[in-house]
């Protein structure tokens, strides 16, 4: 198993950036999430990476080696515009795309009986693809995804549409695939998922990568926020606590912000709080991943780009 | 290749054994097989009513088969009938004969009701005559079946100075007509096929895993030559119920079926016309996005194969050596049409010949290159209709 390289990838359409040097790697064994708002270029990377678009510059390696044709038949891949043979049966369909990918018959047979069985779609498998509720067809798209034995997984939003038990079937196969070597990438707007199944997250906005991490490196700030619950503190008690501005107030919970990094700062807070009422709450908080996204996003938000131009 | 072959299977598959093309199909064969059936009974109606009834005198019947034999010889068959004048009269008024031979065989009289046939007055003289001649021949203790073989004998030979073959090869024609007429249909068929089969993939949006897993060029050559299998088979099967139904039925007595060199350039053809064609439509079906826009594209490109079908069948057969019918039979679009009405007329040169099929074997490679380039870049633009120019573009 090997690392999958993002190599500054540039594209446009027209006079429209879409990817302004997008950069960035998964190891192998690592599920990388993708987020970003609508048109923020995730679908026109994947797909470069899938060979379905061609970069104006940049390179998509695989091992060290530019992605081709032959390796990217060992790539799982689901595009975000969903896509099957509406006519098609479901067994016959993901033996077909199996073996596109290089498989024996007998081997797309066995891993077809596997998938639809994992992805609770086996009672389907002699039924038309159009037949299918919509949520049964999104798990057919996923086996087909994953029929060839992947050896990278490229997902463009694998949880939409799916109910709650169909996702947590889902992130019990992407966890499965990590722990097997497999590096994916996922795009998602459930950021609550994201959070909870990813090792690192990259975060882009008009085409551009501009925050990429583990989620304990992003929800790391510079200068400490603090909650404190005193209720019986009067209003206004910790305006005047020396280096800390107040963010929020919310009835007996105070929100701040350390103005200095030094070690300790915090213990001011509690005093003052401790000097007007019992303190019931004293933590640390940690921006979510939807604040991170939220504070990143609304930054000077151009809606330049549109996805649909791919 | 391997790939392409997955592809090609997987059209197969899907499209000769969905039920919309058995049904239609099977309707096909009845159709067909009943019209095998319905030409024999009509030819058989035509066969007993062949030759025209005409009557003659017991004192003339010596002139019988001589006036047989002339009268088929002329091409009016007759059936002749011993009766007599007052019969015949009644007959000839009631349209029952068309004619009555009496009197002396020397000087037969040829009764009718206004005028008769040139033919039958040709083959009367001409038994009249014949009579008294080998009367005459008796008479001298000649053997008149003697001189009348030594006449029929005296035949000249032709000896032409100018050794050039050209020459006229009618069954060529005919095969060549039908080279023409069966690439245009199943052109018709396959191509719409295959339009129809691009703009599914591209509509229902799984090209996009297809092509993350093979080439462009690939999913068409797949594509063309699954439904060109397709296509294949039941014509196959149309041909194969025809030729069963007509040799059952017995309408192929008598008839040479010579399947010489001449049907295997129709294959050659066939097969070359129909890759080149079956790559276009393709090509351009991947520039439309919905099913609805197919014939934006379909329609000019069936007026674009009326025009060499027609150049073919209609300019070839009158000017076989002009150079503008030797020009254009090489460029690869015209060639599977043009070509074969060439052969027929014997006016190709065996370079010629050479040359077209190399350009044509040559031109579908660029093609379904260049038609996969389209495929690539048009396959993924949805909404409207994409303009050739951007789908060429880099």
């Amino acid at each position: 198993m090997a690392t999958l390289e993002i190599d500054h990838l540039n594209k446009s359409y027209g006079t429209l950036r879409a990817l302004k040097d997008m950069t960035f790697s998964v190891e192998s064994g690592e599920i990388f999430g993708f987020v970003g708002s609508n048109g923020a270029g995730k679908t026109t990377t994947m797909r470069i990476a899938l060979g379905v678009l061609r970069p104006d510059s940049g390179e998509v390696r695989w091992d060290g080696r530019p992605l081709d044709l032959q390796m990217r038949r060992r790539v799982g891949y689901m595009p975000e515009e969903r896509g099957l043979y509406p006519k098609m049966k479901v067994a016959e369909q993901l033996t077909y795309l199996a073996r596109l990918h290089g498989m024996s018959a007998a081997d797309a047979r066995t891993a077809v009986d596997h998938w639809t069985e994992v992805l609770g779609v086996a009672a389907r498998r002699g039924d038309e693809v159009q037949k299918l509720s919509l949520g049964n067809q999104q798990r057919v798209q996923l086996a087909a995804a994953l029929v060839h034995d992947p050896q990278v997984l490229v997902l463009d939003e694998p949880f939409s549409g799916l109910d709650p038990v169909a996702v947590d079937v889902m992130s019990g196969v992407l966890h499965e695939r990590a722990a097997a070597g497999v590096p994916t990438v996922f795009s998602s707007h459930q950021l609550d998922l994201v959070e909870r199944l990813c090792d690192r997250v990259g975060i882009v906005r008009g085409g551009e990568m501009v925050a990429l991490g583990t989620i304990d490196e992003l929800r790391t700030t510079d200068f400490s926020r603090w909650r404190v619950v005193a209720p019986d503190a009067p209003p206004g008690w910790a305006d005047a606590i020396p280096h800390t501005t107040v963010l929020d107030v919310d009835g007996a919970a105070t929100v701040l912000e350390l103005t200095s990094p030094a070690a300790g700062a915090e213990q001011a807070i509690l005093q003052a709080a401790l000097a007007h009422s019992p303190v019931r709450e004293f933590t640390q908080v940690r921006p979510t991943l939807t604040d991170l996204f939220r504070h990143v996003v609304s930054a000077d938000e151009t809606p330049a780009t549109e996805e649909n131009a791919a | 290749m391997n790939v392409v072959w997955q592809v090609a299977a997987r059209e197969v598959r899907t499209r000769l054994f969905a039920k919309a093309t058995i049904i239609s199909t099977l309707v096909v064969l009845v159709l067909i097989v009943a019209g095998v059936v319905a030409v024999k009974i009509i030819g058989d109606n035509d066969a007993v009513s062949e030759g025209e009834q005409v009557g003659i005198a017991a004192e003339t019947s010596e002139l019988s088969p001589a006036l047989m034999a002339a009268a088929e010889a002329a091409g009016y068959p007759i059936v002749l009938s011993e009766t007599t004048s007052g019969d015949a009269t009644t007959a000839i008024n009631d349209g029952d004969l068309a004619a009555f031979v009496s009197g002396d065989p020397q000087a037969p009289v040829l009764l009718v009701e206004d005028s008769p046939a040139p033919e039958l007055l040709t083959a009367l003289t001409t038994a009249a005559q014949q009579y008294v001649m080998s009367s005459a021949i008796t008479e001298l203790d000649g053997d008149p079946s003697q001189i009348g073989a030594d006449v029929a004998a005296a035949a000249p030979t032709v000896q032409a100075l100018s050794t050039d073959e050209s020459e006229f090869d009618p069954y060529a024609f005919i095969v060549a007509m039908v080279t023409c007429a069966l690439l245009l249909f199943t052109l018709l068929q396959s191509g719409s096929l295959i339009a129809m089969g691009v703009v599914e993939e591209k509509v229902s949006r799984v090209v996009e895993i297809l092509l993350a897993t093979i080439r462009p060029a690939q999913l068409m050559g797949g594509k063309v030559l699954g439904i060109g299998i397709v296509g294949l088979v039941q014509l196959l099967v149309f041909g194969g119920a025809a030729a069963i139904a007509a040799a059952a039925t017995g309408l192929l007595e008598g008839v040479d079926l010579n399947l010489g060199s001449a049907f295997v350039w129709m294959l050659v053809w066939f097969f070359l016309g129909f890759a080149l064609y079956a790559v276009l439509f393709g090509g351009f079906a991947a520039l439309v996005s919905r099913q609805e826009d197919i014939g934006a594209v379909t329609t000019p490109m069936i007026f674009g194969m009326m025009a060499p079908f027609y150049l073919a069948i209609y300019l070839v057969p009158s000017l076989p050596d002009s150079p503008v019918v030797r020009i254009l039979s090489q460029v690869p679009f015209f060639a599977p049409f043009m070509m074969p009405v060439r052969q027929a007329f014997d006016s190709v040169e065996v370079w010629e010949l050479a040359l077209s099929i190399a350009l044509c074997v040559a031109f579908v490679p660029l093609l379904v290159w260049l038609a996969g380039r389209v495929y690539s870049r048009a396959v993924l633009n949805t909404g409207g209709r994409m303009k050739l120019k951007d789908a060429l573009a880099r």
